[in-house]
């Protein structure tokens, strides 16, 4: 399989893994391993004053996985410009997956403050990574502004709806210059693979893997999903017919005609 | 005189005698591990390796922020 290049970082893995939501540390840590990934994200947050708890980045080996803080919580583009600020002042890694939600319902995406805010943290010289909606409009305005990748949504984040969006990501796919990620919403591996034979460059998956009931076989099963899916779509997906078209040969029945 | 920092938007009282002297100690005195803390003091960013100079006064903003699981 091709790899991916983001940034001119290379990753041989196309599936990247959302750190929330786990029973544990050493429950993340083993899907992680399991799930193959080379990219994990991160959140930041207030440190609870009474209870200052263990730093989870010590689970992340970060000689094999990219760290992607992201700016979730922000609900405009100061608030995201101020996290990605802090998130490389916490790390030293200049990548950022720029989310901007102010509805806290569906958590949908505020394109006009992300583009805002990418405009800003692209001088500033991250490495942006957006999470929008399937709006292409959108998406080609990101490009045009530097960012590294455009992420669509499939469906709303942790709902686990999968492609409902999959006319306008299939535009986006068309029309992007930069990597498009598959982000929020993937439910099951068949919508990562889904996703992926349309000629998504990757997916991003994280409550389905780290609610189900067993996360470290199922970031297994998004891995081999993921790869399935990309595989189909180098090795091309042939056209659909409305009719049947036989798949055994038409002459030489047994039979007179 | 005693101080007030708000941290993380909790105003705290600090008697004289425990009043940090610099952002470095008031991490000690909360016995929070730095290399896992990112700061921010009046809403600027203090990088790690000046936690030790930042010196603190009465009345300040103080953020501390850290990496948590997150999609």
């Amino acid at each position: 399989m091709d790899s991916l290049v983001i940034a001119g970082k290379s990753f041989r893995s196309r599936l990247f893994i959302g750190t929330g939501k786990f029973a544990s540390t050493s429950v993340m840590a083993a899907a992680i391993e399991a799930s193959g990934t080379e990219m994990v994200t991160v959140a930041l947050r207030r440190v609870d004053i009474q209870n200052p708890c263990d730093d989870m980045l010590s689970a992340i080996d970060r000689t094999r996985y990219q760290l992607l803080p992201n700016t979730s919580g922000a609900r405009d583009a100061a608030e995201a410009v101020r996290l990605a600020r802090l998130a490389r002042a916490a790390s030293g890694i200049h990548w950022v997956k720029l989310e901007v939600t102010p509805d806290p319902y569906y958590l949908l995406p505020d394109g006009t403050e992300t583009l805002k805010a990418a405009e800003t943290l692209v001088k500033e010289g991250f490495v942006v990574l957006p999470y929008i909606h399937a709006d292409p409009v959108l998406a080609k305005r990101l490009q045009e502004v530097g960012c590294a990748t455009v992420m669509p949504l499939a469906s709303p984040i942790g709902s686990n709806q999968g492609m409902r969006t999959k006319d306008s990501i299939a535009i986006i796919i068309e029309q992007a210059t930069v990597p498009v990620v598959v982000d929020a919403g993937l439910g099951a591996p068949s919508h990562a693979a889904e996703a992926m034979e349309m000629g998504a460059d990757a997916v991003l998956v994280n409550t389905a893997i780290a609610t189900a009931a067993d996360p470290v076989r199922m970031a297994a099963a998004f891995k081999q999903a993921v790869e399935a899916g990309r595989l189909a779509y180098e090795a091309g997906l042939p056209p659909k017919s409305t009719t049947a078209q036989a798949s055994s040969p038409l002459t030489g029945f047994l039979r007179n005609e | 005189m005693s101080w007030t920092l708000k941290i993380n938007g909790t105003p705290q009282t600090f008697e004289p005698s425990e009043q940090p002297a610099t952002l470095a100690d008031l991490l000690k005195q909360l016995q929070m591990d730095k290399a896992a803390v990112v700061a921010e003091v009046d809403g600027q960013v203090v990088p790690r390796e000046h936690f030790a100079q930042t010196v603190l006064r009465d009345g300040q903003s103080i953020e501390l922020i850290r990496f948590v699981g997150g999609g």
